[in-house]
Parts: structure tokens; C-alpha cells; sequence
């Protein structure tokens, strides 16, 4: 009834051409807010996936090489507000270039270099001054939500540690810098949790759709063909990022029987397949998931020949979101490039990410077990409890 | 020791040759002889609850390997595990409350004594606020925490301090961890036998007046929930598909018709035909999975499918002890038992076809006769316990109150 009329079109037509003059706005935002609302966690991921040229690599040298976080705080030493949380987000952004770190070890080892540079004596003020280094963290990438969580996560866990009063501040101190540190440990462990909870569900003979470039999946397809499990992939090819292609460079290293897809080809394809893998940005309390674009078109279509949709995501990726429809979230912009000159009239749907509805999806391989999406929102109260 | 071996073997001989029918029975069974396992177990002082798993579990996996597609005997030990665990951690609260009892007359001692005491309830405190988060699926706070830190020793660091009374206090809790646990069993034992009447209370809210219910095969959690509709006076019809090659149906429509309900006999291949003259499809499982998927006799999927498509309830009425904590990654074939093809054809006739011995490899007549279906979460429309009615998709949380995590790979 109530459909798009002409003049939407008219009014979006004159709303763009005059939008082309405010963008000296900057100055009147926050200093530390991004700008370009270009979304800093999928650019990263791009990064992570893009061609490895040198300087990349002398890039993820050093930052391997400032593992034990030694180089970072020696900067940010005896500086206090501003140039403090500035320092978080250079802090993190410094973890989060290495490509096999997931992005909540980033937030918590960055909140974890506040404490260590942090001047406080009390638990109180070490939590306050936590509290806005998150805040600030959170405000920088509103996109991420493995970062959100990740930092509400460290934030609770430090205002628990301190509710069971240790006799010396230090102590304290010295334990949430360690757990900090092992979190990296755990975020490995969840992987390896999951790689061996899938492995019942694939079978010999079988054929895995994998669409977008999850760390999780690859280990999942790793430990099964360690397993000496027989099974080939189409891995679809990923535009923008790429990921098809590189996720073929790995299992072809594995001895992987590898297809690619064009996106547009699943449909074509989804009856050779027995069952679709994904990986999740996030998991929301729907029991629904967000992913890189294109996961709600193939879960669409594999729901529509009845094929099993399985998502991997380890248990800090829960969300508390609820996306009603695929605009209702902070959006996620991405540059795209065609390889030709586009008219500059042309729009470009950027977004990086989508939503997928929990009824298209099967089940959910955890660190916390295997979940029916349904299960999604209870597992969420206990884990925020 | 020896006796208890014995009655384990034997059991172990029944469940391999099928001799027990029926999950009801067969959980019965699983429960009694664990009982009698644990009441002979002889439990050391300090860590007993990890020796009554120890011995629980080594028994348990002979069980499950014995018949692996009777789900009710893996399922029995784990609610048996469960409480196991259950009862350890409620004498370790009460032990550390009565620690703290003990710490508070103790204040006259030496500063260092004092401290010492109040650390190890302290450490106590954490190891058993640590014993009952491993009881619950892992949460952000212990996925920080890494593994729980000295969490299955509340009694050891609670006798770093030296005073005799409460070392008294631990030989009487031994003894009650024993106790304890034999009288949760005795009350699984209790609840496994009732099954029936809880399930059958609740039909008189389901089935309403000139209703007309389909049901597949026999089962005894249906006649009895049927039976317990009409006599509250609900008039309705049943109509029974026979269940072929066993056809149990026909069994089930005598015992309908000795009750006195309208009842008509169909084929299995009418119920697409018939389904959309009735109003609810009732049948018993065999099985319920973690994931809502009911493993039934063969014949329901294709009930369920049937109702799906003419928007026809589906429900499914089980016991307690059917629920399962595994997902089915292949049920069809890893969950299933293929019977003697002698109950689809005659040897006589057909021997042959089905002869062996002469000519090359194997014959050209393959005869398969599976005992089980899988039916999908998303046909089920309700499901009917002693608990109550729930909706599929509810049943992982059953499964976290019966079921401890670390029991589900035995």
C-alpha cells in the first residue's frame, strides 16, 4: 500500500547533491572519532585480507615483535587524561593489525596496557579510569561488536575480581594484567572447541559451503581434514574483500578439494551442497547472526532447498543486539572499487555487513556447546550474569 | 565388588541381545543396577564424589556400548552423574557454611591463625563459588577465569587448619555424600516409574470435546493419556495407523476399544489421505534430542510431515528420561536399528532372492527395515512431559537441568 513514492527519489536526488559541501563538518565532532563513518573493523579486515606486499609484512613483523606489549606503554608512560586514551586507541589498533589475533584479545590486551600504565591505588579508580578508556574504545569503532564486547567483558570481569576484596591492591593488579594476558590463551582454546564440536557434523563424501574468511571455519576445516575426513569446499568468491581467493590458498595448502563460486552462483550450486559453514561478527540476542554481506543471501537460499546452515562463533561475540531489519544497526561502510571510473551521480550500497534471521539458521557451534539459535538469548543472561 | 560385576555383565548381555523393550523398562533397569553400583562402591575420605563418578562412569560406558541406540541408558547415567555432582556441591556449601560457623567462635587465637582460617574459607568460598559454575555451562566470567582453580578440592583446604572437630565433621559428611546421592536416585527411580500419570494429567487439557486424534504405532504414554481424556468425559475418535511391518497399531486399538473409545484402524500409507479430517496428531517417542528432534518408530516422519502440511498439531508425548543432550548429526543412520528382514518378507518364499550361499557376492533383493524415524524440530509443534507442555525449542533448557556438561561425552 504505503510504497515509495516519486518523490522519495526526488528528495534522496537533493539530499545528495547538497551533501557534497558539508564535509568540513569534522572539526565540530569529537577529536577522536572517526572519520568518513568509513567502518575501522572491516577496513582492518581488508587489511587482513588484502595482497601481502612488503611493507605489510615488515608492519606485521613489528607488531609480532611487540608482543609482550613492552614498546606500546613505554609511549604512553606518565600521561595522563587526553593523550591517555588516545593512546588506548593507537594501543589497539597496534593489536589489532596482526592478522591471527581475534578482535576482542585486542580490546582486552589494549584496556590491559591501561591498567599497567594506570596510576591508580585504589580499585575504584583503576575501574573508573578502565571504564573510560572502554568508553572511548567503544565511541571509536562503533561498528565492532567483538570490540564491545570484548571491553564489557574485561569490565565486568574486573569489577567481580574486585568484589572478592584481595587483602593488596597490587595483587589485584598483577591478576587482572595476567588473566588479560591469558585471554589470548582462551580466545585460541575457544577455536579449538569448536573445530572439535563441529567435527561430528561433517561426514565423509561431504560438500561445505564456506562464505566469507573466518578463522574460526578454517580451523574447523583444518582439525576435519587432520582427521583424514574426505570432503571438498566451495568457498564463494567474497567481493569485496577477496575472500574466496584466500581462503582457497589455504585449504589448497591443506590438500582441500577446493571450488570457487561467483556470489551470484550459489543458487546454482546450493544442490551440490550438504550443508553451509560461517563464521559471525557478532551473535545477537535474536539468536540471529552478523556477518560479512552475503551471508543473509546464501542462508536465504539454503533454507529454501532445506540445507543445514551452521555458524562458528566463539562465545564472546554475543551480542546484546536486536536488529529488527538489515538497516537497524550502526552502519558499517566500506570502500568498494569496481576497477572503472563510476559516474559520481552513481550510489554505491557500501554497507560491509548484513543480518541474518534466526529461523534461517540452524545451529550454532559455541566454547559454550552446540546451540539452536533459539538458545542464543538464555545463554546470554547467564553470560552476562 | 565381585556380585555387583556380575549383575553388571548380565545386564550388559541383556542390553546386547535386546532382551529389554522399551525405554521405560530399560531406564528402570539402568537406574537400579547404578544404585546397587554406587551403594557397593567404597568411597575414600577426601574426593568421593570423583570416585562415585569414576565408578558410575566405567560402568556407564559398558552400558551405552552394550546397546548404543537405547538413548535411555545414556541418559539415565548422566542424570545419575548429575546428581552425583549435585549433592557434592550442596555438602560443600553446607560444609563451608559451617566452616564459617566455626571461624567466627575461633577469633581468640593468634593473629597468623586467624588470618590463615579466614584465607582458607575464603579460598573455600571461591572453590565452591568456582565447583558451582562448573556445574552450569561456562560462563564470560569463567572463560576469564580459565579452568576453576583448585575447584574440586573445598574439603582438602578446608583441612589446612588443624582442629579436630572439624575433622569430625568430615567423616559424618563422607558418610552423607553416600546417603545423598542413593536417595536422589531413589527419587529419579520414582520419577522414571510416574512418568505416565504426570503425562496423562495433563490431557484433559489438549483434547477437547468430538476432537478426532491421530495416533502411529503403540505406545504406552498414549493409551494412557488417551484413556485419562475420556475419563474425564471427553467424547472423541481415535484413528490408529497399524505401524507397520510390527503393526503394534492393532494391539493398541484393542486396548482403545476395552476402554471404550471410538477407535478405526488405518494403513500407514491413509494417513496422508485421513489427516485432513482430524484435529491433532499424538504420538509417543522413542527419543528426544537436544535439538528438539524426536527419534520415533518408523512411520512418524511421515505423520509429521503429513500434519505439517495441513497445519495438523503435532505432539509428542515423553518421559523425562527420554530427553537426550546430544544434537543428531546423522540420526538416520548412527541412531537407527535395522530388524530382521523375516517381519517384511517371507524366508520361505523369498529364499531365492535372498540366498547367500549361491551365486557371485552379495543378492540382488536387498530388504532394509529400520525401527526408528528422525522427525525435525521444525514439525513438532509441542512437546508433553511430567514437567508440563513445552515448545521445542525449549527443550536444551530441560537438558541443562537434568544434565551436567561435563557428562555429555562418555
Amino acid at each position: 500500500m504505503w510504497r515509495r513514492s516519486a518523490s522519495f527519489i526526488l528528495d534522496d536526488e537533493r539530499r545528495r547533491t547538497s551533501n557534497s559541501p558539508p564535509m568540513a563538518d569534522n572539526t565540530t565532532r569529537a577529536p577522536f572519532q572517526n572519520p568518513d563513518a568509513i567502518s575501522a573493523y572491516y577496513q582492518t579486515r581488508a587489511a587482513h585480507h588484502g595482497v601481502i606486499t612488503s611493507d605489510w609484512l615488515a608492519q606485521a613483523q613489528a607488531a609480532v615483535g611487540g608482543v609482550s606489549g613492552e614498546e606500546h606503554p613505554d609511549s604512553s608512560v606518565a600521561e595522563l587524561g587526553k593523550e591517555k586514551t588516545f593512546n588506548v586507541i593507537e594501543e589497539f589498533n597496534g593489536w589489532r593489525k596482526q592478522p591471527d589475533l581475534a578482535e576482542a584479545v585486542a580490546a582486552i590486551r589494549a584496556l590491559a596496557a591501561v591498567i599497567r600504565a594506570s596510576e591508580a591505588s585504589t580499585m575504584m579508580e583503576l575501574e573508573i579510569e578502565l571504564k573510560k578508556a572502554s568508553d572511548t574504545l567503544k565511541s571509536w569503532d562503533k561498528t565492532s561488536i567483538s570490540l564491545t564486547a570484548g571491553c564489557d567483558l574485561f569490565i565486568r570481569y574486573v569489577t567481580r575480581t574486585s568484589a572478592l576484596e584481595y587483602e593488596d591492591f597490587n595483587s589485584a593488579k598483577s591478576r587482572l594484567l595476567e588473566r588479560a594476558e591469558k585471554f589470548g590463551e582462551i580466545s585460541c582454546k575457544a577455536r579449538k572447541i569448536i573445530a572439535m564440536l563441529s567435527q561430528d557434523f561433517i561426514f565423509d563424501g561431504c560438500t561445505i559451503l564456506v562464505h566469507g574468511l573466518s578463522r574460526v571455519v578454517l580451523e574447523i576445516l583444518k582439525t576435519a581434514a587432520q582427521n583424514n575426513k574426505l570432503f571438498r569446499v566451495l568457498c564463494t568468491e567474497g567481493r569485496p574483500d577477496g575472500t574466496g581467493v584466500l581462503l582457497s590458498n589455504e585449504l589448497s595448502k591443506l590438500d582441500i578439494p577446493v571450488k570457487l563460486l561467483l556470489d551470484s552462483a550459489v543458487a546454482y550450486s546450493m544442490d551440490e551442497v550438504d550443508m553451509v559453514f560461517v563464521g559471525a561478527d557478532g551473535v545477537v540476542e535474536s539468536g540471529g547472526i552478523i556477518n560479512m554481506m552475503g551471508t543473509y543471501q546464501i542462508a536465504l537460499v539454503a533454507h529454501s532447498m532445506n540445507k543445514p546452515v551452521y555458524v562458528a562463533a566463539e562465545s564472546y561475540k554475543f551480542a546484546r543486539l536486536y536488529p529488527l531489519d538489515q538497516k537497524d544497526m550502526a552502519p558499517a561502510l566500506r570502500p568498494i572499487e569496481f576497477g572503472v571510473k563510476i559516474p559520481v551521480k552513481v550510489e554505491v550500497e557500501r554497507s560491509a555487513r548484513d543480518y541474518t534471521p534466526p529461523q534461517y539458521l540452524t545451529l550454532l557451534f559455541t566454547d559454550l556447546g552446540v546451540l539452536s539459535p533459539s538458545v542464543v538469548s538464555d545463554e546470554l543472561i547467564q553470560l552476562y550474569l | 565388588m565381585p556380585d555387583v560385576q556380575s549383575t553388571v555383565l548380565e545386564f550388559v548381555n541383556k542390553l546386547r541381545k535386546r532382551k529389554i523393550e522399551g525405554s521405560q523398562a530399560t531406564a528402570k533397569c539402568t537406574v537400579e543396577l547404578l544404585r546397587s553400583v554406587i551403594s557397593q562402591q567404597r568411597v575414600p575420605h577426601s574426593n568421593q564424589a570423583s570416585a562415585l563418578i569414576d565408578a558410575v562412569k566405567a560402568v556407564g560406558e559398558q552400558l551405552v556400548a552394550a546397546n548404543p541406540v537405547e538413548l535411555a541408558v545414556g541418559n539415565v547415567v548422566r542424570r545419575v552423574l548429575h546428581i552425583i555432582r549435585e549433592e557434592d556441591l550442596s555438602l560443600a556449601t553446607a560444609a563451608m557454611a559451617g566452616l564459617d560457623l566455626l571461624d567466627a567462635s575461633d577469633d581468640d587465637g593468634e593473629d597468623d591463625n586467624c588470618k590463615g582460617v579466614g584465607y582458607s574459607a575464603m579460598s573455600a568460598a571461591v572453590a565452591a563459588a568456582a565447583a558451582r559454575s562448573t556445574l552450569r555451562p561456562p560462563s564470560l566470567q569463567t572463560l576469564l577465569e580459565g579452568t576453576p582453580e583448585s575447584a574440586a578440592v573445598p574439603y582438602t583446604s578446608s583441612s589446612g587448619a588443624d582442629s579436630e572437630s572439624k575433622t569430625a565433621d568430615k567423616s559424618s559428611i563422607t558418610r552423607k555424600l553416600k546417603h545423598d546421592v542413593i536417595e536422589g536416585v531413589n527419587h529419579l527411580i520414582l520419577e522414571i516409574s510416574g512418568c505416565h500419570e504426570q503425562i496423562a494429567e495433563q490431557a484433559i487439557e489438549h483434547i477437547h470435546q468430538n476432537e478426532v486424534i491421530l495416533t502411529l504405532g503403540s505406545s504406552r504414554t498414549v493409551l494412557e493419556f488417551l484413556c485419562a481424556a475420556k475419563e474425564k468425559k471427553r467424547s472423541f475418535r481415535v484413528f490408529v495407523a497399524e505401524g507397520a511391518p510390527r503393526y503394534q497399531g492393532h494391539l493398541l486399538a484393542k486396548e482403545l476399544v476395552a476402554r471404550g473409545l471410538q477407535t478405526t484402524v488405518i494403513t500407514d500409507s491413509a494417513v496422508f489421505a485421513m489427516i485432513s479430517r482430524v484435529n491433532m496428531v499424538i504420538i509417543g517417542a522413542h527419543a528426544v534430542m537436544a535439538n528438539g528432534g524426536v527419534i520415533g518408530p518408523v512411520g512418524v516422519n511421515m505423520a509429521a510431515l503429513a500434519a505439517k502440511k495441513h497445519a495438523v498439531p503435532f505432539v509428542v508425548l515423553a518421559g523425562s528420561h527420554k530427553l537426550c543432550p546430544l544434537y543428531p548429526h546423522n540420526p538416520e543412520v548412527l541412531l537407527n536399528e535395522l530388524r530382521s528382514p523375516s517381519e517384511l518378507l517371507d524366508f520361505g518364499e523369498f529364499s531365492d532372492c535372498l540366498d547367500f550361499g549361491a551365486g557371485s557376492g552379495s543378492p540382488l533383493l536387498q530388504v532394509v527395515n529400520p525401527t526408528f524415524d528422525y522427525v525435525p524440530p521444525s514439525l513438532v509443534s509441542l512437546f508433553i512431559t511430567d514437567t508440563g507442555g513445552h515448545n521445542p525449542s525449549y527443550m536444551y533448557r530441560l537438558i541443562a537441568d537434568y544434565y551436567s556438561a561435563d557428562d555429555l561425552v562418555m
